[in-house]
């Protein structure tokens, strides 16, 4: 790959799609690669340059000439060969399924959701790895998820990863210490994740963990919550919705060949333009309520909030998760080869989201910690029963995550992100309150016995909850 | 091993001759990470020599597994003439290696004299005891508290013999509480016109049914070739294992390789022309598995001197006939002479071992080499093999990258995680000089070094018999990949582990395991995610995760 400075490469990139050298209207989006550790070297200065250029890949075109299509690869997440090759550039099934990352994040804005057109066909590409059957049994179909606010996301679940393994090293340590089987509950910010039981000789008990995986890494990102990171989850989709290949999962080191899916496009992304996506997705304003309101629906909406809470919707829906350091570092601590992670560089990039205004118009609690309006819990649930299974229609397990348990979806910018559930087929906010199930049933029936104006007050309240229109 | 005579200049020629012009070929690279191999033997305070009379030129093993309970695994180093030594781990996760000797607390005729050490749980009491191969009485070292270990050759009923003994291996056979072992010899020297043609009998111990390790009953494996190194192995996936025996031929006469049928509550018998078997004559040195092919029929690692075999079961030869071509050369595996250094003489190999030195899932070969004392038509300089598996499947050298490249004269090794961060370390046995030890620092990054591949260390436990599970497969799956594994008790040369079984993940964050457990059971999956050291308890339903202390 050819590379340049990265202020360079982003500024070049800013007003031309091309390479330098490459004619303007060349049909290439990509351009030049950047390299991330010389990202980080610039300091803050890369910073604005890097986030312009992760928007351009993220509104880019990708075409054939960049790498586009993977004609001998599947969408696995771990390189994975087909047997033989496809025709097809596209596919709605098994994928590539995307022309840009930007066709299905956007609405209303850049980063944001998708219609039901924009589904996209979940299958881990292995064992089904050609199927062309829209059949559930081959395949999950989901609705986008919105970006927004996702660096906040993924700073507040590497706490939570933090705090989890803290008191698994803490158990382990007082165990080993009194010769006798520790056990203790795992909780951080407020969310209970079940309890691990330590024994003296080092062995953990985590057969009584609640919603997050045995490593006690809280993977925030997907419907699923099976992602560690904006990063991972940017490699996986690059392969998935558009053959793109990023050179530190698909590269030589790790499949003998710099052009695995065997298009004839050698590292299709290096580094620095992964850190570029993950720069741009991670400082996405979060989503904001509207103020703009009538007063009879800010009135009922204040009551709507008040009756959220009382429901017990609250307790996945947290309206708010504290946030003790807004120092984002890419690559970040708990990612797995084939994810750069901080112990691969020498000096990772950070971005200070101090810099940003709409960070610093977040409310803090009193110990000083930015409060994340997220409305979420980063903790998957049960959300589906045999007596309810709208939420439950998938008929494959994911990554380990049984087909009815998801990841609490966050509320914030739901007023702007309709259609509903991780199918993307429930048209209302009263209809997708009543698919819930499992964990949520008593929830569910809470609100389904409120009286008509009470549920009308809670939907008052989610309808404020939005994504800033401002492009 | 040749040691005496020099080789005829034909024998020669036969040695070196490949069945193309390799040197033509440019020499594969690997294509995953090298990892950087530190020597630090002595910062790491592991000072011990191999060495003696002629009778060690061939032995120096290493028996690494843990006897204090905190999982790392310490090293028993045989000495020869040299007493042997225990080393106990100290080493910090992820740090520079650390050990400290501390004394066996033995006898001084029972420390020296040792040619190889294999760690086992002869007695199911948690506690590894350790089979010590020997020039005369062989031992069983009966493990017990805080690394302390008695001679147990009364208390077992076992009469160590008086042969010179070089290879050892392990079974638990069907029904058994306790372990079949398996002595291998070498010269006789007491017949005549030793050393020629007089080479002894491998000796088969069966234990006797009762409430405790009896082997009063020495069963004779007749006829012995002079074995370097024996494996239990299930070679035709049968869930019974056979003997599989690697012979010198610089001492046999009208020998050759052996694969002995071992069925239960039966006497052992020689797999023989009639069930297929075809003669094969090397200069036999370690054995070493791994089913490259993941078809459940291991393939075998044979070094010798010159080229390195690689066997595999010839598809086109009838079922269940022990028919093996050998693919070492189109793997480029062979590694018949240095492959650094201007010495073009054919190499010496010992010890093998197939184990993923760099985590990116495709398994790698490591072979130490040596010349036998100073043959003159061997290479002198003849440095360990590395030979990294490729994506291809195919091996390429990366020994000199690595750092291995030494002029020592290897002989057993341990190829284990010693400082538990994931990546193996290397603990290799010379003959005539300190004994090396590379920690595996991962893959050289600018200025620094960083980590590799994903990773798995598993532990399988079965209750009351056979606690480590020896005899059982592992099977790995990520993607639509599985990676296997065999947990056994023999083979290399001189030298085994005990302790976790690693597998390299590569980009994979997260696998299945299951276990074909000794008596054929196969368990269910189990779900657990990379970089984590997982324990296996046979019957139950979920895998529980290790973490070290430091």
């Amino acid at each position: 790959m050819n590379r340049l400075p990265v202020l360079l490469a982003a500024a070049m990139a800013a007003i031309a799609p091309a390479a330098a050298s490459e004619e303007p209207w060349a049909e290439t989006t990509i351009g030049q690669h950047l390299v991330l550790e010389e990202i980080a070297r610039e300091g803050e200065a890369a910073i604005d340059a890097l986030i312009l250029k992760g928007e351009t890949l993220f509104r880019a075109k990708f075409t054939t000439l960049d790498g586009a299509g993977r004609p001998m690869a599947t969408q696995a997440i771990v390189p994975t060969r087909r047997k033989r090759p496809i025709a097809e550039t596209f596919s709605r099934t098994h994928g590539p399924d995307a022309n840009a990352c930007v066709a299905c994040h956007n609405d209303p804005v850049a980063g944001a959701a998708g219609d039901f057109v924009a589904n996209v066909f979940v299958s881990e590409g292995f064992e089904s790895a050609d199927f062309d059957s829209l059949d559930p049994q081959f395949s999950n179909e989901r609705n986008s998820n919105i970006l927004q606010g996702s660096g906040l996301v993924e700073l507040l679940a590497r706490e939570m990863t933090a705090d989890l393994q803290t008191i698994r090293a803490a158990a382990l340590k007082e165990a080993r210490a009194s010769g006798k089987a520790v056990t203790r509950d795992l909780s951080s910010k407020g969310v209970p994740f079940g309890s691990i039981t330590a024994s003296p000789d080092g062995m953990v008990d985590i057969t009584r963990l609640d919603g997050v995986d045995t490593d006690l890494v809280v993977r925030p990102f997907s419907q699923k919550g099976v992602f560690t990171s904006l990063r991972q989850f940017t490699i996986n989709a690059l392969n998935v919705h558009h053959g793109i290949q990023a050179t530190e999962r698909f590269g030589a080191r790790w499949t003998g060949t710099p052009d695995f899916d065997e298009d004839g496009h050698v590292d299709e992304v290096s580094d620095g333009d992964i850190s570029a996506l993950v720069a741009w997705q991670a400082t996405l304003p979060v989503p904001t309520r509207r103020t703009d309101l009538p007063d009879v629906w800010k009135a009922a909406a204040a009551r709507g909030e008040a009756l959220f809470a009382e429901t017990g919707c609250a307790s996945c829906h947290r309206p708010a998760l504290p946030l003790e350091s807004l120092k984002f570092t890419d690559p970040g601590p708990f990612d797995a080869a084939g994810t750069l992670k901080l112990a691969d560089v020498e000096q990772p990039i950070v971005i200070d989201f101090v810099r940003f205004a709409w960070v610093k118009a977040l409310p803090r609690d009193e110990q000083g910690r930015v409060l994340v309006p997220l409305f979420g819990d980063l903790k998957r649930h049960q959300i589906a029963d045999q007596r309810n299974e709208r939420l439950g229609n998938e008929l494959m397990a994911q990554r380990f995550v049984a087909r009815d348990v998801f990841m609490t979806a966050e509320l914030w910018g739901i007023g702007s992100s309709a259609p509903y559930g991780h199918r993307g087929d429930i048209t209302t906010l009263d209809e997708v309150i009543r698919a819930h199930a499992g964990e949520a049933t008593d929830v569910r029936k809470a609100y389904e016995t409120l009286p008509e104006a009470d549920r009308k007050a809670i939907i008052a309240f989610l309808k404020t909850l939005v994504i800033e229109e401002t492009e | 091993m040749a040691r005496l005579p020099v080789l005829s200049a034909a024998l020669l020629a036969t040695l070196v001759a490949l069945p193309a012009r390799a040197e033509d070929q440019p020499p594969r690279k690997p294509t995953g990470d090298v990892p950087i191999l530190h020597e630090e033997h002595a910062a790491a305070g592991l000072i011990q020599t191999y060495d003696g009379p002629w009778e060690f030129f061939v032995g120096g093993g290493v028996a690494a597994f843990d006897c204090d309970q905190d999982m790392k695994p310490e090293a028993l180093v045989a000495g020869g003439k040299n007493p042997l030594k225990l080393f106990l781990n100290r080493s910090i996760v992820g740090g520079p290696l650390a050990f400290e000797e501390t004394s066996l607390g033995l006898d001084e005729k029972d420390l020296v004299n040792v040619l190889g050490a294999y760690p086992l749980d002869i007695d199911n009491d948690g506690f590894t005891d350790v089979a010590l191969v020997k020039l005369g009485r062989n031992l069983l070292l009966k493990g017990g508290p805080g690394c302390s270990f008695a001679v147990a050759d009364k208390t077992w009923s076992f009469d160590g013999g008086r042969a010179w003994s070089t290879a050892f291996a392990a079974t638990w056979e069907k029904g058994e509480r306790y372990p079949t072992l398996a002595f291998g010899n070498y010269v006789d020297r007491a017949q005549p016109g030793s050393p020629w043609g007089t080479c002894h009998d491998n000796d088969l111990y069966r234990p006797v049914a009762g409430d405790r390790p009896r082997y009063a009953e020495r069963q004779a494996l007749t006829p012995g070739y002079c074995a370097l190194s024996l494996l239990f192995t299930d070679w035709n996936r049968s869930g019974e294992p056979s003997l599989r025996v690697t012979n010198d031929r610089q001492y046999y006469r009208g020998g050759e390789e052996q694969l002995w049928k071992v069925p239960a509550g039966k006497p052992p018998a020689l797999y023989d022309r009639g069930d297929g078997w075809q003669r094969l004559t090397i200069w036999g040195m370690g054995i070493s598995q791994f089913d490259l092919n993941v078809d459940g029929a291991p393939e075998y690692a044979l070094s010798s001197m010159g080229d390195t075999k690689i066997q595999m079961l010839d598809e086109e030869a009838a079922e269940d006939t022990p028919i093996y071509k050998d693919i070492a050369f189109e793997r480029g595996a062979t590694a018949h002479r240095p492959y650094t250094g201007s010495d073009l003489r054919p190499s010496t190999g010992w010890h093998t071992e197939f184990a993923d030195f760099n985590n990116d899932a495709a398994i790698d070969l490591f072979i130490a080499k040596g010349n036998v004392e100073a043959m003159p038509d061997f290479a002198n300089f003849d440095p360990s093999n590395l030979l990294l598996g490729r994506f291809d499947g195919s091996f390429a050298e990366a020994g000199a990258e690595a750092g291995i490249a030494t002029g020592t004269k290897g002989r057993g090794a341990a190829v284990v995680d010693f400082n538990l961060d994931g990546m193996l370390d290397l603990l290799q046995v010379n003959r005539g000089g300190p004994a090396t030890l590379f920690r595996n620092l991962g893959v050289a990054s600018g200025a620094r070094h960083g980590p590799m591949g994903n990773f798995l260390g598993i532990r399988l436990v079965q209750k009351d018999a056979n606690v480590w599970g020896v005899g059982s497969r592992i099977a790995v799956k990520t993607g639509t990949r599985t990676m296997p594994r065999d947990v056994l008790v023999g083979g290399g040369h001189a030298s085994g582990h005990l302790g976790w079984t690693h597998v390299g993940l590569g980009t994979a964050e997260r696998a299945e395991i299951r276990v074909q457990w000794p008596d054929g059971e196969w368990s269910h999956p189990y779900r657990v995610f990379a970089n984590q050291y997982v324990l296996i308890e046979r019957g139950q339903a979920a895998a529980k995760y290790w973490y070290p202390s430091d």
